[in-house]
């Protein structure tokens, strides 16, 4: 009985748990923040890479 | 650049130095290229022609000269301001186009009895539609119209298809309609042996530009095709014909050219541009652009067992360079055509030269170059120009006098002499 | 002039009241998300979810990695939820819905085509019995001659979709390197930056390398037709892909060209089945007819709305929904149908329960012109800022006419002609080619219907077609009393006009002109030059 509980509680505090961190990304940008941090190393990366360029 | 006399290029110690005789009708074909409306242009009036105006070398230009219809290609010379044009069409479009509305704006085309303007490229039709909605032409004459036509975007037979229906529903069918012109097979047949009679002419003209001392400049050449397009063609053929007898007779210049250069690309109203190129040491002994001798000025050949106006259109389609023919076929075919060009009138370069602002042109320039390089070997000067060169003729000069020097100098390097 | 009655919110919109205070000009994004009171807000946020969600199911698939690093537009997608944020500024309730529901299933649509790309890619997924099914189409290509192959069995890869059309979109520097490779090669600067962008990717080889076959199309512009050959020339000559140039008339309102254009929609449906070995199927066809038509109808509706004083599907996410059904989609795929359907719903909702989305609707505008893909936004700025309304956008004002949707033999014949009809009358070139009357009759007629006081008109700089009828623009405009109001850009290269720059000839027309204040004075001045 208690295991019928529990389990629902532990769920809700998985989702609520979930809910608090992805909000709190979403509402403060950070997930665009992080990228916008990771775009210039991104940019050297393709800048190095050899191509074989010609009309 | 207009006017000059003599032909002349610069010696070594760097005076200018008098070279071959003055072919005698030069001055007056360069005074007739130096107005809209020149003085044949009214003789045809006189006569009562129909002078039709056209903007674009895909329009074949027998369908335009039937019967007492004759063409007139549109061109603004000596343009200076172009600011009412360029308050219509802004200054991110090409000069010829805004030239071509300013003058048509002054007036300067008010001997046009219709206008033909096919959808070939955006901004001479801007151009065109621009002087129909300002009412720049025609005001005196209920006859006077404005027609648009699509042209042909490939070499094949359902192009041809497309090319007979559009002409005859945007030339033919509406000169016959507003001025009575014959527009029969008989007419065509007629209009296309006169059509070939001027191309002999030029034709043969140009030969002399394959000579190793060469007794026409590139220079006179253009002038005296220009005049073809720019004129009344039943009234140029009188003194084209004394001209071939001249040159038959001319001596040629006994110093040889430091170079022989093709010149490929857009239209060129302005002859002081082949005469900057020579200045600087290089014969132009081959044209390739818009409204030049290749391929405006070859022959039609006709049979009798197809209508003639399908075969005019074959016959323009097939031979057409312009950069807007976009099957594959064509695209590498017009590399080839210049190649082959090159090769037949002995050019140790070409040149790609583009008016300002072609969108048609900057693409097959920056292709066309890169390819006669790469695969044909030719050394390639790849240029834009304003319509008129005389605004940037310092840095015209400096960049043909360094091509002129870089082929010099792979001669050398080849073995042989400068 | 022309006046229009000036509508006054009697809501009060929930949330954020000043959107423009979120921008830190220290970042390159913004410094939060915009608060739209709880419900939109938790709705926004499950949106969120959702998008991650579909990146996330992107990026764990290792070719898509191996893909992701390998291609440097892909550094436009990460940007994927900053760019829902410029689309969704300021919007409540219908149209925060509706501009949700259609951008994302229009990234989920992208997001595929990207997926196929890397599937079929020789240097990523190399899946070649995949990639032998492929047929590659060009920019601004409508795929209407794809419309009666199976999907399932060839595959269209509209690859400048994701390389330069959506990826500006996301990250407004990206494509400056393409262009920079181009004119690097020698293509001038003042050509349509679209195709120079195109042609910059190949010549950077920066395409993936995919497909039995391609199909190359003269649509929009000059300048479309002309990068084929630069692009064709590296398929064919070097990755031995054969191309067919499919060439559509550019007088399309006169009735002597279609039958040419038909020929070509025959021949370019002969190149793909001789190709692919896949053959054309008329029940697909006339099934994705009635999708167009259907898709034709949900636009007219919407269309319908917005004449209306309570428009409901506006802006940036009505033009990208529209091309990429009535261009990319050309009726082949059936989720279109569900989403129109649903949007259609939202949009009516809306407008029974008059919703509004700023303070007051001052203006009513008719968007004009090629817009930018960096700031297609705008419109919601405009709406936001300035009170203006943006009805519809030149872009959107595409084919309202019924194809034949029957299985008859006549109709089989009239097939031909329906597809090369969409062809000509694809989005953009509708207007900008085919005579002025297109470009200048339609806008008035447009302006009437719709009940508009002002013409935004998009000026880029590189659209001759556009720009040279700049002085009739306006000598019509003036005759009519609309206001016109020019606002440079040049499509998708910042540099020449900047956001702000671009912005800022809006405001100054508003006050100088209109004499008005802005609604919300924290848009005025946004510090996003240098953003993503």
């Amino acid at each position: 009985m208690k295991k019928l509980v529990k389990f629902p509680l532990i769920l809700l505090g998985i989702a609520a748990g979930f809910f608090v961190v992805t909000f709190t990304i979403y509402i403060f940008n950070l997930d665009m923040k992080a990228t916008s941090l990771l775009a210039p190393f991104l940019e050297k990366w393709y800048d190095k890479l050899e191509r074989k360029n010609y009309i | 650049m207009v006017g000059y006399a003599r032909t002349f290029r610069q010696s070594e110690n760097g005076g200018k130095i008098k070279t071959m005789r003055d072919l005698k009708h030069l001055k007056y074909f360069e005074d007739l290229l130096q107005t809209a409306h020149n003085e044949l242009i009214a003789k045809a009036k006189e006569d009562g022609k129909v002078c039709v105006a056209y903007t674009c070398e895909n329009v074949p230009e027998p369908l335009l000269n039937l019967d007492r219809a004759v063409s007139v290609r549109l061109s603004a010379p000596n343009t200076g301001s172009m600011d009412i044009a360029t308050y219509y069409m802004t200054n991110l479009l090409c000069e010829p186009s805004r030239a071509l509305l300013e003058r048509a704006i002054e007036g300067g085309f008010n001997f046009a009895d219709c206008v033909i303007t096919p959808d070939g490229c955006t901004m001479m039709n801007r151009s065109v539609e621009n002087m129909e909605l300002l009412h720049t032409m025609g005001k005196d004459n209920p006859h006077f119209f404005h027609e648009y036509m699509e042209i042909a975007f490939k070499n094949t037979e359902s192009d041809v298809q497309l090319a007979v229906l559009q002409c005859t529903n945007h030339i033919l069918k509406p000169l016959q309609k507003h001025y009575g012109i014959d527009v029969s097979d008989a007419a065509i047949r007629k209009a296309v042996e006169e059509h070939n009679r001027l191309c002999r002419l030029i034709r043969a003209i140009g030969d002399f530009r394959r000579e190793e001392k060469p007794r026409i400049t590139g220079y006179e050449f253009h002038v005296l095709c220009l005049a073809t397009y720019m004129c009344p063609k039943y009234l140029v053929l009188d003194k084209l014909e004394e001209t071939l007898e001249e040159l038959k007779t001319r001596e040629p210049d006994e110093k040889p050219w430091r170079a022989r250069v093709l010149l490929v690309g857009s239209e060129m109203d302005d002859s002081g541009f082949v005469k900057l190129v020579e200045e600087s040491g290089a014969y132009v002994c081959c044209d390739r652009f818009c409204f030049g001798s290749y391929p405006g000025r070859i022959e039609i050949e006709l049979n009798d067992e197809e209508d003639a106006l399908t075969q005019v259109c074959r016959h323009y389609i097939r031979n057409c360079q312009c950069p807007r023919m976009m099957n594959q076929e064509k695209v590498y075919g017009r590399k080839q055509y210049v190649a082959d060009l090159a090769k037949e009138y002995g050019a140790d370069g070409v040149i790609y030269e583009q008016v300002k602002f072609c969108d048609p042109w900057a693409y097959e320039r920056t292709l066309g170059s890169a390819m006669l390089h790469t695969d044909f070997g030719y050394p390639v000067l790849s240029v834009d120009r304003p319509y008129n060169i005389a605004s940037s003729v310092g840095q015209m000069r400096t960049r043909v006098q360094a091509f002129v020097e870089s082929i010099e100098i792979k001669k050398i390097q080849r073995g042989g002499k400068a | 002039m022309k006046t229009v009655e000036k509508i006054i919110n009697p809501v009060k919109r929930a949330g954020e009241q000043s959107p423009g205070k979120i921008y830190d000009e220290k970042l390159k994004v913004r410094a939060r998300r915009e608060w739209r009171g709880l419900k939109d807000t938790l709705y926004d946020y499950t949106r969120w979810l959702y998008l991650m969600s579909v990146l996330g199911r992107f990026i764990i698939v290792p070719r898509n990695v191996k893909g992701f690093f390998r291609y440097r537009w892909m550094m436009s997608y990460l940007f994927v939820p900053h760019g829902m944020d410029k689309f969704t500024i300021g919007l409540r309730d219908e149209a925060l819905r509706i501009a949700h529901t259609s951008f994302n299933f229009v990234i989920a649509d992208v997001t595929q085509a990207i997926a196929n790309c890397f599937r079929g890619d020789r240097r990523v997924g190399n899946d070649k019995a995949y990639s032998d099914k492929c047929v590659i189409t060009d920019e601004n290509s409508m795929v209407t001659f794809m419309m009666g192959f199976d999907k399932e069995k060839v595959h269209t890869i509209l690859r400048e979709v994701p390389t330069m059309f959506a990826s500006n979109i996301f990250h407004q520097f990206n494509v400056m390197h393409y262009l920079d490779v181009a004119q690097q090669y020698g293509i001038p600067g003042d050509v349509c930056p679209m195709p120079e962008a195109e042609a910059g990717i190949s010549i950077d080889d920066d395409f993936c390398v995919l497909g039995c076959c391609a199909v190359q199309n003269n649509t929009t512009c000059d300048g479309s037709l002309m990068g084929n050959g630069i692009i064709a020339k590296r398929l064919e000559r070097e990755y031995g892909i054969p191309t067919f140039q499919l060439a559509t008339p550019l007088r399309h309102k006169e009735p002597d060209v279609l039958d040419y254009a038909a020929r070509e929609i025959r021949k370019a449906i002969a190149f793909v089945e001789e190709h692919t070995g896949e053959k054309w199927d008329w029940d697909k066809y006339f099934a994705a007819a009635r999708r167009v038509n259907d898709a034709t109808r949900c636009r007219i509706a919407q269309l319908e709305i917005n004449s209306t004083p309570y428009p409901q599907f506006f802006g940036a996410a009505f033009s990208l929904y529209n091309d990429t059904n009535y261009m990319g989609n050309s009726g082949r795929d059936p989720q279109f149908v569900e989403i129109d359907h649903k949007l259609l719903a939202l949009a009516e909702q809306g407008y029974r329960a008059k919703r509004m989305y700023a303070k007051e609707y001052r203006h009513r505008a008719i968007v004009w012109g090629v817009q930018p893909q960096y700031i297609i936004d705008q419109l919601y700025w405009l709406l936001q800022c300035w009170g203006v309304m943006p009805l519809a956008d030149m872009l959107s004002i595409i084919n309202t006419d019924m194809i034949a949707e029957e299985d008859t033999p006549e109709n089989r014949e009239q097939a031909y002609r329906d597809m090369a009809m969409l062809n000509m009358e694809m989005i953009m070139r509708n207007h900008t080619h085919g005579g002025y009357k297109v470009l200048l009759d339609d806008l008035w007629e447009l302006c009437e219907k719709m009940n508009a006081d002002i013409v935004m008109m998009w000026e880029h700089m590189s659209c001759k077609a556009l720009t040279g009828m700049h002085g009739m623009f306006e000598e019509q405009a003036r005759e009519r009393g609309i206001h016109l109001m020019w606002v440079s850009h040049d499509l998708c290269d910042p540099r020449v006009f900047t956001r702000q720059a671009i912005r800022d000839q809006v405001n100054n027309y508003m006050r100088t002109v209109m004499r008005e204040e802005p609604l919300d004075p924290s848009l005025e001045n946004i510090p996003d030059s240098e953003a993503y």
